[in-house]
């Protein structure tokens, strides 16, 4: 307690230098933060996609059940198809009714009759998509193939490029981070050289000269930590109805309160990790006690 | 018991501060090291507490060799050993009381018991009323006691006082050394007191060991210092 009074008495005594070390633990774990929402978004919205299924065969209307399930069976030889689901009109009419249920009159006007029956492929690997084409490209029964492949490896490719992305500028906030947390200790460690030095010479041990430091370094940590998940929070919680709206019929909130408070113990963890090497780093360098 | 045995200590430029030292110092007892300026005693004060290791030879603090000690024990040393700076090293920040308190403080004693042991060796120097002054408002002899109380709180062995009358006038300087020798007498502590005050020492009559380029030319009980 005593200790910790102490460590509150160095921060006032030089306020700017903790100042600069929260805002900059801050805006690196804020950083830090919205990159893994991002990629925890993006995982949501990948494995959503990936459910759908990844080639969408649409027919003409005067092709039989038992035909469809011919070509449904000729696909499912080639073994590179996980599922292959038959769309029939009626349940086909159940779809578009359930999509636009909020838009009474466009329903009213559409029968099954309407609607192609279709078969649902849901490949192996997306590799596989060209080799199915082949099977199913030249049947005179199909009239159409949609494949929305594109789209996933788009959010991959994107997903990949977020990730290499948040790793290098999260990366680099670190280390600006962690060398000025060095800094301020090092500041700190040569403001109190003299004391250190009598304290020293009147037999303290290193631990008790350097616990005010450690403390210092936690609380830098625990305090950027901190803010950076509670400014995450807040702007997730602001920006919720547009990101909602924009990701559609994708559903990703609520967010459960355990993902936040896991990533705010995991980030008070790595940022107490940067504080206290960083602190021990300084007192290496600048306190060579005999 | 203090013992130096065949202590040589040599510093990297080649300079050689002490050559050969050997002498023993026993429980009580109250011993000047003198001798002029350069002449080797602040090396020797702080060969005893490791601020500084020598070159070649032992030094046994009671039975145990001071060089043999490890780097994680040398506090538990330090704490058996008060210390009285040439340059009194006291934190101007802090009241006499805060900077008194100070060795206690690192042994992470409790308030009350702070309170008391300030209080208790605060007296003995005659500086209860000063407590909570600050370095700056203090007169040299004041600074000097606050430096000496500092020293003896955590009731330790030995007192090492390196020039502890350096800047003071002859009638401080008395002053001070009777507080060590009040300390020497009535705690048993061993005193060594590193001095080239010629009057203080031939004064009060105590063991004398004088210094000259790092070597013993003298060592005398009820000895003089005499200078050319």
């Amino acid at each position: 307690m005593k200790r910790s009074k102490e460590t509150l008495r160095l921060i006032r005594r030089s306020p700017y230098q903790a100042i600069a070390a929260i805002i900059a633990m801050t805006l690196t774990f804020f950083i830090t933060s919205v990159f893994v929402v991002l990629l925890v978004g993006g995982q949501i919205v990948l494995r959503f996609i990936e459910q759908r299924p990844t080639i969408s065969v649409f027919f003409k209307n005067d092709v039989t059940e038992n035909k469809i399930n011919e070509i449904s069976d000729k696909i499912k030889t080639t073994g590179l198809a996980r599922d292959v689901k038959y769309v029939t009109k009626e349940e086909a009419l159940a779809i578009y009714k359930e999509r636009f249920k909020d838009q009474p009159h466009v329903v009213e006007l559409v029968s099954a009759d309407f609607l192609p029956a279709s078969l649902d492929i849901f490949v192996n690997k997306p590799q596989d998509v060209d080799e199915i084409s082949k099977v199913i490209q030249n049947q005179d029964e199909i009239s159409d193939i949609v494949y929305p492949k594109d789209v996933t490896k788009a959010l991959t490719k994107w997903t990949k490029i977020l990730r290499i992305g948040g790793l290098v500028l999260v990366s680099t906030l670190m280390i600006v981070s962690f060398l000025i947390i060095i800094m301020v200790a090092g500041m700190r460690i040569a403001l109190r050289r003299e004391e250190i030095s009598i304290m020293n010479l009147v037999g303290a041990t290193k631990w008790y000269i350097s616990r005010p430091f450690f403390v210092e370094g936690v609380f830098y940590g625990v305090v950027g930590a901190t803010l950076a998940s509670f400014l995450t929070y807040a702007m997730l919680l602001f920006y919720s109805p547009n990101i909602q709206q924009f990701l559609g019929t994708i559903q990703v909130f609520p967010i459960s309160p355990l993902f936040f408070i896991y990533l705010w113990l995991g980030e008070i963890l790595t940022a107490t990790t940067i504080g206290i090497i960083g602190v021990s780093i300084s007192l290496y360098r600048y306190l060579r006690i005999k | 018991m203090l013992k130096f045995d065949s202590v040589y200590k040599k510093f990297p430029s080649g300079q050689i501060a002490l050559e050969n030292i050997d002498f023993t110092i026993e429980n009580g007892e109250f011993i000047f090291i003198v001798g002029s300026s350069g002449a080797g005693k602040s090396t020797l004060l702080k060969l005893i507490t490791r601020e500084s290791i020598p070159s070649s030879g032992r030094i046994f603090f009671n039975t145990e060799d001071i060089m043999k000690i490890p780097k994680s024990k040398i506090p538990i040393l330090r704490r058996r050993i008060g210390t009285v700076f040439q340059d009194f090293k006291l934190l101007l920040t802090k009241t006499v009381f805060e900077n008194v308190a100070l060795p206690l403080e690192v042994l992470s004693k409790k308030d009350t018991q702070i309170e008391r042991l300030v209080s208790e060796v605060l007296d003995k120097v005659g500086l209860l009323d000063k407590a909570n002054s600050f370095p700056l408002q203090l007169s040299g002899g004041e600074i000097q006691r606050t430096a000496i109380a500092r020293a003896i709180v955590g009731k330790p062995e030995v007192l090492l006082a390196d020039e502890p009358t350096g800047d003071l006038d002859p009638k401080n300087s008395e002053e001070i050394v009777k507080i060590l020798e009040k300390i020497n007498k009535e705690d048993n502590t061993i005193i060594i007191m590193a001095t080239h005050n010629a009057q203080i020492v031939n004064h009060f009559k105590k063991r004398v060991i004088v210094l000259d380029k790092g070597k013993i030319t003298k060592d005398e009980k009820e000895g003089k210092y005499e200078t050319e």
